[in-house]
C-alpha cells in the first residue's frame, strides 16, 4: 500500500515545488512622469500576470526592497513622454532585489522584456514622432512557436525527472542499506555459511528493490499522465528497455556502497554523498550545456543524466532508439562496469 | 560529570568513524563546488539552426546579432525548418530561427516583417527563456538600425541590490549551511538514539547510573558541535573561495544559528522515539527534514510560485525562518530588531516539538 502512496505523494508535493517559474513578481512602478504614456506603461505591468504589482506610496526605493516588499522596482522619470525622441538622457531605471541571483536576473528579464514590447509596441506605433523618425523605424517582430509544450509548462519536464531521482533513491539507498544491516548484525555470516551463493543473494537482495522500482516508476508515469496531464508520445517499449539498464547502475552502485562501508550511517552517507552529485549534474533542473567544460564532462560519469535525458526525450518528443542510442549503450556500459565492480569488491570481502 | 561521560562516548562514537566523519566535512564542500560553479540559471550559448531563406547582407546581420548577443550559437544551417524537429528529437539544439525570403526588402520598405523562432518546448523554462531572449535579440536590431535619437532609451540597465555581480553562490551558501545544519542535527541524532535501540544498548544506558535526561543532553551536545563545524566550513568556503559577502555581524549570526539548531534537533529526538530502526530513522528524517528543507524552503525554488498549500508547508518549515536570517545576516547586513520575528517563530516551532519529543520519549522509557 504505502509502495504505491508514496510515489503519488512525493510527485503531487515536489511536482508543484521543484519549479523554477517565476510568477507573482512583486513589482512596484515608480512613475514621476504621470502622463497618459507613462500609465500605459504602468497599465501594461498591471496586466501581466507575471506580475503582482505593489502599491507604491511616498517610501523611497531603498525601503520598499530592504523591507522585502518588493522585488522590482521600475523608475519612470519626470518628462519621459515629453523627452521621447528629443534628447536622448531619458531613461527608465529598473532596480532589483538580487538576494536571490536566478529568481532576481528571471524578473528582470521579464521586466525588460515588458519595456521592450511597450517600446516597440506603444512607443513606435502610437506616439507621435516627427516624420523623419517616424519614416526610419521598422521593426523585426517575433513570431514565437514552441514543439511539444505550447504552453511551455514547466511541469512537463520537471515530474519526469523527478521519477529518475525518485528510482535511484530507493534503489541506491535501500539496496546498500539492506546489505549493510546484515553485515552490521552479523547476520550476513550466518547467510554466508548456508548453501546460498553469493550469486543468488545478491539477486535476491536486489530484485525486491528492481520490482518495488517498476511499480513506483508505473504509478509516477500513470500520475504525470492523468493528474498533470503530461503527454506520452513516444514508446512505452523503448522505455521498458532503458528503465532495466538504468536500475543495473543504481543497483551497482547501491551494491558497490555496501562493500565499501561498515555501517549503515556509512553506507548512508556515501549513498546520500552518490545521490547529491547525481541530481545535480543530471540536467535535472539546470540543463548541462550551461556548465562550465569540466562539469560538463563529470556529467558523462553520470548515470542520472542518461536516464533523464531518454525519459524526457521519449516522454515528450517521441525520441526514437537511433536518437538515444547514445545515451543507451552509456547505461549498458556504466552498469555493467559499476556492477561488476561492486561483484568483484563483494567476493574479496565475503570469502 | 555523568554527563560529560555520555559526552565523550557520543564524541568517541564520531571519531572512531572516519569515512563518516570525511563525509560530513566533503558533503558540504561537494555542494558548495557544484553550486558556485555549475548551476547557473542563466542561459548561455543555446545551441539553434538558422534557415536563412533570404541570404542577403541583413539577413545575415540579424543572425549575427543573435550569435553576438552571447545567448546564442549558431550551430547549423538548414534548408528547411521542417528540419528543427529531427535535430530538437536528438536533443542538438534548442531552438530555431526562420529568416523569410525577402527579408531584406520588406525591413527596407514594410513597417514591420514578422521571423520565426521555433523552441523545443520540453523544458518549458528554457524555451520561455529562448522566446524572450529572442524578443530582446530582435528589439535591440529594430532599434539599432533605426534612428538614433530613440536608441537611448532601450539601453536599460538593470541595478541589482544586495549582490550586484549576481552570483548564485551567494545565494546558494546560506541555503546550504541551512540543509547541513538540519543533515547534521537531524539525522544524525535520530540516527545515532536508533542505533542504540537498534543493538540494544539504549537498555544498558538506561540501567547505568545516568538520567534520561543527561542521555539525551549528552549524545546532543556533540552533534551541536559537529553541526557549527560544517556550518563554518560552508561559510569559510564561501568567503574564501567564492567572495561571498558578509555583511552583518558573526555574533547575530552566531545566535540565529543556535536558535535554528533548537528545532532541529528537537526534530531528530522525535524521529529518534518513533523510529525502532536506524534505516526507518533515516527514511523519516529524509522526507520530514531534509526534502522539505531542500524543496520547500526557498532554497532554490521560489515560494511565491507555488501553489497555497505548498507556501503553507513552507511557512512550518524551520529552514524558512533560518534561510531569512542568515541571508539577511550575510547578503544585507540587517540588525537583529530585523530578524526578531523570524527567530521568534523558530523558538515556538522548536518549543512544540520538543515537548512531543520529550512526552513520547518518556512513554519509551517507562
Amino acid at each position: 500500500m504505502i509502495i504505491f502512496f508514496m510515489p503519488v505523494v512525493q510527485l503531487l508535493i515536489l511536482g508543484y515545488a521543484i519549479n523554477l517559474d517565476v510568477k507573482r513578481i512583486e513589482l512596484a512602478v515608480f512613475d514621476q512622469d504621470r502622463t497618459e504614456l507613462s500609465r500605459a506603461l504602468v497599465g501594461k505591468f498591471g496586466a501581466n500576470s507575471y506580475f503582482e504589482p505593489v502599491a507604491m506610496e511616498d517610501q523611497d526605493a531603498a525601503s520598499l526592497l530592504d523591507a522585502g516588499r518588493a522585488d522590482i522596482i521600475v523608475k519612470i522619470p519626470r518628462n519621459f513622454a515629453r523627452d521621447i525622441g528629443a534628447r536622448d538622457n531619458t531613461e527608465i531605471q529598473i532596480l532589483a532585489d538580487a538576494e536571490n541571483s536566478n529568481i532576481a536576473s528571471i524578473a528582470v528579464g521579464y521586466t525588460q522584456g515588458l519595456l521592450r514590447q511597450f517600446w516597440t509596441g506603444e512607443v513606435f506605433r502610437k506616439v507621435k514622432l516627427q516624420p523623419h523618425l517616424r519614416q526610419a523605424l521598422h521593426l523585426v517582430s517575433l513570431r514565437p512557436q514552441a514543439y511539444y509544450n505550447p504552453e511551455l509548462v514547466s511541469v512537463f519536464y520537471m515530474v519526469p525527472g523527478i521519477v529518475v531521482v525518485l528510482l535511484t533513491v530507493i534503489t541506491t539507498l535501500l539496496t546498500a542499506l539492506g546489505i549493510v544491516r546484515e553485515k552490521e548484525m552479523g547476520t550476513l555470516e550466518q547467510l554466508m555459511v548456508t548453501p546460498i551463493g553469493k550469486f543468488h543473494f545478491i539477486v535476491g537482495k536486489t530484485l525486491p528493490f528492481v520490482i518495488i522500482a517498476f511499480i513506483e516508476m508505473s504509478v509516477a508515469l500513470l500520475v504525470g499522465t492523468v493528474w498533470f496531464g503530461i503527454p506520452f508520445r513516444g514508446s512505452l517499449a523503448l522505455l521498458a528497455l532503458a528503465a532495466p539498464l538504468f536500475l543495473l547502475t543504481t543497483l551497482g552502485v547501491g551494491l558497490f556502497i555496501s562493500t565499501i562501508s561498515g555501517t549503515q550511517q556509512q553506507a548512508l552517507f556515501f549513498a546520500w554523498f552518490f545521490m547529491v552529485f547525481g541530481m545535480l549534474m543530471s540536467g535535472f533542473f539546470t540543463p548541462i550545456e550551461n556548465m562550465p567544460r569540466v562539469f560538463q564532462l563529470l556529467t558523462y560519469v553520470n548515470p542520472l543524466r542518461y536516464f533523464m535525458t531518454i525519459i524526457r526525450a521519449v516522454f515528450l518528443k517521441d525520441s526514437g532508439a537511433q536518437d538515444l542510442a547514445g545515451e543507451i549503450l552509456a547505461l549498458m556500459v556504466f552498469g555493467l562496469v559499476i556492477f561488476s565492480l561492486a561483484l568483484m569488491r563483494f567476493r574479496k570481502r565475503i570469502v | 560529570m555523568r554527563l560529560w561521560a555520555v559526552i565523550k562516548k557520543e564524541f568517541l562514537h564520531i571519531l572512531r568513524d572516519p569515512r563518516s566523519l570525511a563525509i560530513i566535512v566533503l558533503m558540504p564542500l561537494l555542494m558548495i563546488f557544484i553550486f558556485g560553479y555549475a548551476i547557473d540559471l542563466d542561459l548561455k550559448s543555446i545551441p539553434i539552426a538558422v534557415v536563412d531563406g533570404d541570404r542577403t547582407a541583413a539577413s545575415r546581420s540579424l543572425v549575427s546579432s543573435f550569435t553576438e548577443s552571447g545567448y546564442f550559437e549558431v550551430r547549423y544551417y538548414l534548408d528547411n525548418a521542417a528540419d528543427f524537429e529531427h535535430f530538437f528529437r536528438a536533443g542538438r539544439i534548442k531552438g530555431g530561427l526562420t529568416i523569410p525570403r525577402g527579408f531584406a526588402k520588406s525591413v527596407a520598405t514594410q513597417f514591420e516583417t514578422p521571423v520565426q523562432v521555433i523552441v523545443d518546448g520540453s523544458d518549458g523554462n528554457v524555451g520561455q527563456t529562448i522566446l524572450h531572449y529572442s524578443e530582446a535579440v530582435l528589439a535591440d536590431y529594430s532599434v539599432r538600425s533605426g534612428p538614433r535619437q530613440l536608441q537611448p532609451l532601450v539601453e536599460l540597465r538593470p541595478r541589482f541590490w544586495y549582490n550586484e555581480s549576481l552570483e548564485s553562490v551567494n545565494f546558494i551558501v546560506p541555503g546550504l549551511v541551512a540543509i547541513i545544519l538540519m543533515m547534521v542535527s537531524a539525522l544524525l541524532t535520530s540516527i545515532t538514539i536508533a542505533r542504540e535501540k537498534e543493538t540494544g544498548t539504549l537498555e544498558q544506558l538506561l540501567a547505568a547510573p545516568v538520567r534520561p535526561i543527561e542521555i539525551v543532553i549528552g549524545k546532543v551536545i556533540p552533534y551541536i558541535a559537529l553541526a557549527l563545524l560544517d556550518g563554518l566550513i560552508i561559510i569559510g568556503a564561501g568567503l574564501l573561495i567564492f567572495g561571498v559577502p558578509f555583511r552583518g555581524s558573526p555574533a547575530l549570526l552566531l545566535a540565529g544559528t543556535l536558535i535554528y539548531l533548537f528545532p532541529c534537533l528537537a526534530l531528530g529526538l522525535l524521529i529518534s522515539t518513533l523510529a525502532k530502526t536506524q534505516q526507518v530513522a533515516m527514511m523519516q528524517a529524509l522526507i520530514i527534514t531534509i526534502l522539505p528543507s531542500v524543496m520547500l524552503s526557498g532554497f532554490i525554488f521560489p515560494v511565491a510560485s507555488m501553489p497555497k498549500f505548498h507556501q503553507f508547508l513552507s511557512s512550518i518549515i524551520p529552514a524558512t525562518y533560518y534561510l531569512r536570517i542568515i541571508r539577511g545576516v550575510l547578503l544585507k547586513g540587517v540588525h537583529a530588531a530585523a530578524l526578531a520575528p523570524d527567530a521568534l517563530i523558530l523558538l515556538c516551532i522548536g518549543m512544540v516539538l520538543m515537548v512531543v519529543a520529550v512526552k513520547k520519549f518518556k512513554i519509551k522509557l517507562d
